[in-house]
């Protein structure tokens, strides 16, 4: 897996490189600016890129901007929006019309290792990684009609792997049960909120989202 | 500041008019030099036509000498008056040349040309009485060095007949010359203060009324009819000489009678200061007073400002500081002043400079109001001064926030995440020892509360989302983090200041705060919309309303924070009806 990096920091940016590089990545560039990244995302084509949202010169949107033009003009390559904080409005804003190699994760999930690769790679894969503490702010939203009342707790769990962009298999591994389990849960879930079953896995993490937020 | 304003000052006059024994005496005098005058031209055995030239020289004399003593009268300040008094004597004076005896024959001859450089002066001096150019005063001291000393010249050399008393020789062509040449410099002087005066009344801009711009009209024909006359007296046209004398002293004649309807139509003005004093006693704020000054003067174009001693400085009518304009031909500056201080001062038209009584009369009805005025002007700029500092203070605050944000962001929260995505790759490494696995896992689960600790104070002290993406961004997670159901309904396109941004944040993210503690709502709304140069900010709920103001310490610094921007915080909440808070701050 080819990764293009921009980061300010130097000890978080190395440290990122290192630790993809002992997970078998390949980090064909790593810089400081977004418009350095669009540069080198033009000319090295990676599977994915991650990108720090507060980068210089102003630590404004320039991360964000960036990850939006590598989105619309390198619809092949994964971005993956890393921050300090994540909020609702940039993560509908990155997404979009499609959650399809696209992930936004605050910047602590770098700690689990085993985790954070899963997720890099599935957003390289064109997949998607929504942080968790997005589908969990949604899913304790206050709602005056509740459908999401209905489900059991273990739907609950399955709808919030789910949201997050994990396919059924990681949400078959995650909660260990089957495949097939999982399938039964995802299909009941789509019924009781109302929602049309969809194709991919990165698409429905969209239609769960949207459903979420409204 | 104030010394380097060039303008006229009102205050007291620096003259005092002279007694009115003085003015009676000089009248008199005028009077019985007209008889003299007409004693002398029946008498005389040299002019032809004698009463003719007596009623010509009357009606070039006598008013000058009446139409000056009553300026000078009205306006002790202007020399104008007593020089038109002297250019009705001098033109007596000039008449002692019908005289047979040597003496007075002699003075009046020496006289002869001295009124055209006095009517050129007299015209040039208008309004004030002074010279206030160079070109001007060149032009007269020309005038009469051509009108007096080539005269005195000419008569030394025989000229003009050789009965004067100081021939000393006998050049008659000699003087020829010389009265040819004196001739034509004194009509190129009249011609050019004609210019001067043309140029003058372009660069003022148009009279104010028609009385003062007959009466400068009148002067510039009077100019050219003298001019007129002198080269037809250089270049001897005999024939047609006497009739251009008689209808130039004809003309020259009605300047001061224009000058006296001036003064009279200066009066009706006045009559508007009645109408300004009653005006005045409605008790007028200051834009109010300058209204009815701008009628009273009649210069729609009145601009009114207040000199403010406390701030060392000029303001205008909302109390902001300005300067006053360079003085130049467009705009005229009058100081009021009261006990020697500056009060006020007038930008006007500066034709209104020609109609000093009016200026006077109108500042003096209008000094009381004009106190007045200066107290709310005064209070005015305080309040700006005060809304100003509150202004400063919150965006010093305000940025000493982002600041420290920023200090944490890079510094405190880059290294613990740094130092977790090291204890990462450790565990990676780490085989399977159970108890150092656990170790582990708990630092990192340390770290991961201190992070998210930081977040939330680093949120606290600074919304960067709202800097860094915008308001709307900003709110969405605000309400998907409520207490309660709320409905976001941002209207905006794109940004909007910054400071303007953070304010309506706080604004929402307080009241969403006080719907959760003490509202009892089961919704809530926020709207954000841009009408009028203004972003309006409004928060609804359902609640019980009757907000105490206990929880108004918050609203108070909200109320701090969006008045510093020059908006207005409102709540409305009245009991069993909910709560709403509305924002509307400007937003160029």
């Amino acid at each position: 897996m080819r990764v293009a990096i921009a980061e300010d920091s130097v000890l978080l940016r190395e440290g990122l490189a290192r630790l993809l590089g002992d997970a078998g990545c390949e980090v064909v560039a790593q810089c400081e600016t977004g418009d350095d990244l669009i540069r080198k995302v033009n000319s090295h084509d990676p599977d994915v890129a991650i990108v720090d949202i507060r980068l210089p010169p102003t630590h404004n949107d320039e991360g964000l901007r960036a990850a939006l033009e590598i989105r619309e003009h390198h619809p092949s390559v994964g971005v993956l929006v890393l921050s300090q904080y994540v909020e609702l409005g940039l993560a509908m804003r990155l997404l979009a019309d499609s959650a399809d190699g696209a992930g936004y994760l605050l910047k602590d999930r770098i700690s689990d290792v085993g985790e954070f690769v899963g997720a890099v790679e599935r957003v390289a894969a064109g997949g998607s990684a929504i942080d968790p503490i997005i589908v969990s702010t949604l899913l304790s939203r206050k709602r005056s009609d509740d459908p999401l009342a209905q489900l059991t707790p273990r739907e609950r769990e399955v709808l919030e792997l789910m949201a997050t962009g994990s396919s059924n298999q990681g949400i078959a591994d995650a909660l260990v049960i089957t495949l097939r389990a999982v399938e039964k849960y995802v299909s009941s879930i789509f019924g009781k909120l109302g929602l049309p079953s969809t194709g991919t896995e990165s698409r429905r993490v969209l239609a769960v989202l949207l459903y979420l937020r409204s | 500041m104030a010394a380097s304003a060039p303008s006229r000052s009102i205050g007291r006059p620096t003259h005092q008019a002279p007694g009115l024994a003085v003015l009676w005496a000089l009248a008199i005098a005028g009077f019985v030099a007209t008889g003299v005058t007409v004693a002398l031209a029946l008498r005389s055995d040299h002019v032809t036509e004698p009463g003719l030239q007596a009623a010509l020289l009357a009606w070039v004399s006598l008013p000058y000498v009446l139409g000056g003593l009553i300026a000078w009268r009205r306006r002790p300040d202007s020399r104008f008056g007593p020089l038109m008094v002297a250019a009705g004597f001098a033109m007596f004076v000039s008449s002692l040349q019908w005289a047979s005896a040597a003496l007075p024959y002699t003075v009046g001859l020496a006289f002869d040309l001295v009124p055209p450089a006095l009517f050129i002066h007299v015209f040039l001096a208008f309004p004030s009485g002074r010279l206030e150019r160079p070109v001007e005063r060149a032009i007269v001291a020309a005038a009469y060095s051509a009108g007096f000393g080539v005269q005195l010249l000419k008569m030394a050399l025989g000229g003009v007949g050789g009965d004067n008393l100081i021939t000393i020789a006998s050049e008659p062509s000699a003087a020829l010359t010389i009265q040819k040449f004196q001739l034509i410099t004194l009509s190129v002087l009249a011609l050019a203060a004609v210019a001067l005066l043309v140029a003058r009344r372009r660069a003022g801009g148009r009279p104010l009324r028609r009385s003062v711009a007959l009466l400068v009209d009148s002067f510039a024909l009077a100019l050219v009819m003298i001019a007129v006359l002198l080269l037809a007296g250089a270049f001897e046209l005999v024939g047609a000489f006497e009739t251009i004398r008689r209808v130039t002293f004809g003309v020259v004649g009605i300047a001061p009678v224009a000058f006296l309807i001036g003064l009279l139509d200066a009066k009706l003005a006045r009559s508007s200061v009645g109408d300004l004093v009653v005006e005045l006693d409605a008790d007028p704020n200051p834009p109010e007073l300058r209204d009815a000054l701008a009628r009273a003067l009649g210069d729609p174009s009145l601009t009114l400002v207040y000199w403010l001693p406390e701030f060392d400085s000029w303001a205008d009518l909302e109390g902001r500081p300005v300067a006053l304009p360079e003085q130049d031909g467009a705009r005229a500056t009058t100081l009021i002043d009261r006990d020697g201080q500056h009060l006020a001062a007038l930008l006007h038209n500066p034709s209104l400079r020609d109609e000093p009584e009016l200026l006077d009369a109108v500042t003096a009805a209008a000094a009381i109001a004009l106190e007045n005025g200066r107290l709310h002007v005064e209070l005015r700029a305080r309040v700006e001064e005060l809304r100003g500092s509150r202004q400063r203070v919150i965006e010093a605050g305000q940025h000493e926030r982002r600041r420290l944000e920023r200090n944490l962001h890079d510094g405190a929260q880059q290294r613990l995440i740094a130092l977790s995505l090291e204890l990462g790759r450790l565990e990676e490494q780490l085989g399977a020892d159970p108890v150092a696995r656990s170790s582990l896992d708990k630092a990192r689960s340390e770290i991961a509360l201190s992070l998210e600790e930081l977040r939330d104070v680093a949120r606290g002290i600074h919304p960067a989302v709202v800097s860094g993406h915008g308001l709307a961004v900003g709110l969405e997670s605000l309400a998907a983090r409520a207490p309660v159901p709320v409905r976001l309904d941002v209207g905006l396109d794109g940004r909007v200041d910054e400071r303007v941004e953070v304010a309506a944040y706080y604004v929402v993210c307080e009241s969403l705060a006080n719907v959760g503690k003490h509202a009892q709502a089961r919704s809530a709304s926020v709207a954000v919309s841009r009408a009028n140069g203004e972003l309006v900010v409004e928060v609804v709920d359902d609640g019980v309303g009757g907000a105490d103001s206990e929880r108004g310490t918050g609203l108070r610094g909200l109320a701090d924070r969006v008045e510093a921007l020059g908006g207005r915080l409102r709540v409305w909440t009245p009991r069993g009806e909910g709560t709403r808070v509305r924002a509307d701050i400007p937003c160029a």
